[in-house]
């Protein structure tokens, strides 16, 4: 137990829950009057209105007048102050959109499901407008936007500021993404790689806190990784470290998206899993490949642990050029636990240095699918550090 | 097209060779459909295509001329929305039938209302409420507003809620994202996965191919009152369904170019 924290039991613990109470409502529900407050949370208006009034002096929440049913009331918010972060992490099937203040506050987030090859402007005009949507929620204005980061799950080339490669999330081919989502929200937009955001994200307030060497893997509809070298993200020269689905395990392989042959990704992405299931169990979605596999169907649970054993061997590379401390296993794939991990590590065992296999540990995530988006909040929060820290330069006195 | 290999879980609805004839418009013929267990199906086509005719004929509004329908197993024949209801299928319509000035509570138990001897008792009708919309993971500021201060995404979670309430095995959703944007959409798709999630099967009529490609597992095509396909998600794109939609495949024009594709293959 916190020395610091009140008794269990006693009126002052009661009280600190009910804080936590009303900033959870807050949080999840957007600015509410405090009658909608006392409804959500079921305390009663008595103790919302004295909670609510704590919660202002100390600073934790930010007033507003409104008007609810034609009556005069008090709209009750987070407190901001006028710095707001936004995050926009697309998935293969989805793009999830924070706001916040940081990596561990964030304000409002919303997820909505995407078409599978949707094409760049539609799914950049609804992150844009899922962020205005959230902004407006929280009580805020779009200028108080000060940076945001926004991940592809793709290599992203830092230099250009495109997506790296031709045949990867075809929808989005030579797009400027960046420039065009700041025509969009107004602030400045920085582009990274989900798989990086999402092992950033689990660095800053996950299954990677105080890890010094640490790999972060993504297994969904395809295949990422995120390296943690040093304490600190590690990118590369151009953005593409880490892209563990283009390496080669098959120089007579299949050919890849990517356009070469024989990938990671050729072997255990979502089309050569669901392919290899379709003359027995038909179309399937990878989410039912999942779903099945838990549920202990044969054919689902084999295809999924071959692919935890093409994935080890990749990983054991990994293993021995980078020596992790820990790996992070993350993405819906993860899910199915033991089916993937078990084969995953034979084979991390088999081909790995014994010395850096034997020191190194796996880990479930801890933000689940949070983490991308949390990661880039992060970023943003570096970006807009930068800048300001610019400006105070440029306006210091030489 | 893409055959439909036989699922391997068995349909919780199915229908088998259903037609109706209205005078002399023959609105569906021989039509095949059916819907697993934690499966969103999306049904789409032009208008008068024949997808009103074929909801309501599963909601029971209207009774099929021709074709049986089996519900978790077995032949059941529905005549009346109600039957229809008790046996575990909900429909959500267009219009979403709410009445703006009760409050969600009112609305989610209007006509059933719980009693504690003669008095409503309110406070289980509430704790519901609640129970349906957190079941949801669903954003509604309080359930003792009126809906009518409520936004189209809420609206739509309190009538889709509201369908939830007898624990139905089906949910057909009559165009939920029409008139609605782009974050009440979200708020909807996010709802239909839920639904999913749930282990309901999930009918889906859109006119929006992004929303159906984006939270459908498969595409049925209606034209003309006829089966004009299904397409499984992962394996189909948009284009391919929209020219099942309005056939651009079947024309005069499509059938010459394919004859002479074969025929040069042949040669």
């Amino acid at each position: 137990m916190n020395s610091g924290q009140p008794a269990p039991g006693s009126q002052a613990s009661l009280r600190e829950s009910n804080r936590l109470r009303v900033l959870d409502a807050l949080r999840v529900q957007g600015a509410m009057t405090q009658v909608e407050i006392a409804g959500q949370t079921g305390l009663s208006p008595a103790t919302v209105s004295n909670m609510v009034k704590e919660l202002d002096a100390s600073g934790a929440v930010e007033l507003a007048p409104s008007i609810r049913n034609g009556r005069r009331a008090v709209l009750v918010s987070l407190a901001t102050g006028n710095t707001l972060l936004a995050g926009i992490a697309f998935g293969d099937r989805d793009v999830r959109v924070a706001i916040g203040t940081g990596p561990r506050d964030v304000l409002a987030s919303q997820r909505m499901p995407l078409p599978a090859d949707h094409p760049a402007d539609e799914g950049m005009e609804r992150a844009a407008r899922l962020v205005h949507d959230l902004v407006e929620k929280v009580g805020k204005s779009m200028p108080d936007v000060k940076a945001v980061c926004l991940g592809l799950p793709a290599p992203v080339d830092s230099v250009s500021g495109q997506v790296g490669s031709e045949g990867i999330l075809p929808g989005w081919r030579g797009v400027a993404v960046a420039s065009e989502m700041e025509g969009h929200l107004r602030a400045p937009v920085v582009l990274d790689n989900t798989a990086n955001l999402a092992a950033l994200g689990e660095l800053k307030c996950g299954a990677l806190q105080g890890i010094e060497h640490g790999v972060y893997i993504k297994l969904s509809y395809g295949v990422g990784a995120g390296l943690i070298l040093g304490g600190e993200l590690f990118r590369g020269s151009a953005g593409t470290a880490g892209e563990i689905g283009h390496l080669t395990i098959d120089e007579n392989g299949p050919v890849c998206r990517c356009g070469n042959r024989g990938c990671l990704e050729t072997f255990i992405g979502s089309r050569a899993l669901l392919d290899a299931l379709t003359p027995t169990h038909g179309a399937l979605s990878l989410r039912e490949v999942v779903a099945r596999a838990l549920d202990g169907d044969p054919g689902c649970r084999r295809v999924l642990s071959d692919a935890g054993r093409h994935l080890g061997v990749a990983v054991a590379g990994l293993v021995n050029l980078v020596n992790p401390e820990v790996i992070v296993l993350g993405g819906l794939l993860s899910r199915v636990g033991e089916v993937i991990t078990a084969p995953m590590l034979a084979s991390l065992e088999r081909c790995a240095i014994p010395s850096a296999a034997a020191s190194v540990s796996l880990r479930p995530p801890q933000l689940d699918t949070d983490a991308d988006v949390v990661g880039a909040i992060a970023v943003a929060e570096e970006r807009h550090a930068a800048a300001e820290g610019l400006t105070a330069a440029l306006a210091a006195p030489t | 097209m893409t055959a439909t290999a036989a699922p391997a879980t068995t349909a919780v609805l199915s229908l088998k060779g259903v037609s109706k004839r209205f005078g002399a418009v023959q609105a569906l013929k021989d039509i095949d459909f059916d819907v697993n267990a934690g499966e969103v199906v999306a049904l789409v086509g032009d208008n008068g295509a024949g997808k009103s005719t074929l909801v309501k004929t599963i909601a029971g509004v209207y009774t099929p001329d021709e074709g049986t329908m089996t519900f978790d197993g077995r032949t059941t024949s529905v005549s009346t929305p109600a039957e229809a209801q008790r046996l575990g299928i909900a429909t959500v319509f267009q219009d979403l039938a709410l009445c703006d000035n009760l409050d969600v509570v009112g609305n989610l138990f209007l006509g059933r209302e719980l009693y504690r001897g003669r008095a409503l008792d309110e406070v289980r009708m509430e704790q519901e409420s609640w129970r349906l919309l957190r079941q949801l993971s669903a954003k509604i500021p309080s359930v003792r507003i009126p809906v009518a201060s409520l936004s189209g995404g809420q609206r739509q979670t309190v009538a889709i809620a509201r369908s939830l309430l007898g624990d139905p095995k089906v949910v057909m959703l009559d165009e939920p994202t029409a008139a609605l944007g782009v974050a009440q959409t979200a708020e909807v798709l996010n709802l239909v996965e839920r639904l999913r999630d749930n282990g309901h099967g999930v009918i889906l009529i859109s006119h929006n191919m992004s929303d159906v490609m984006a939270v459908a597992d498969r595409v049925h095509v209606l034209r003309l009152g006829r089966n004009n396909g299904t397409f499984h998600v992962s394996q189909t794109s948009t284009q391919e369904i929209i020219a099942a939609i309005t056939g651009a495949t079947t024309n005069a024009v499509s059938e010459r170019a394919s004859r002479r594709v074969q025929k040069e293959e042949q040669s």
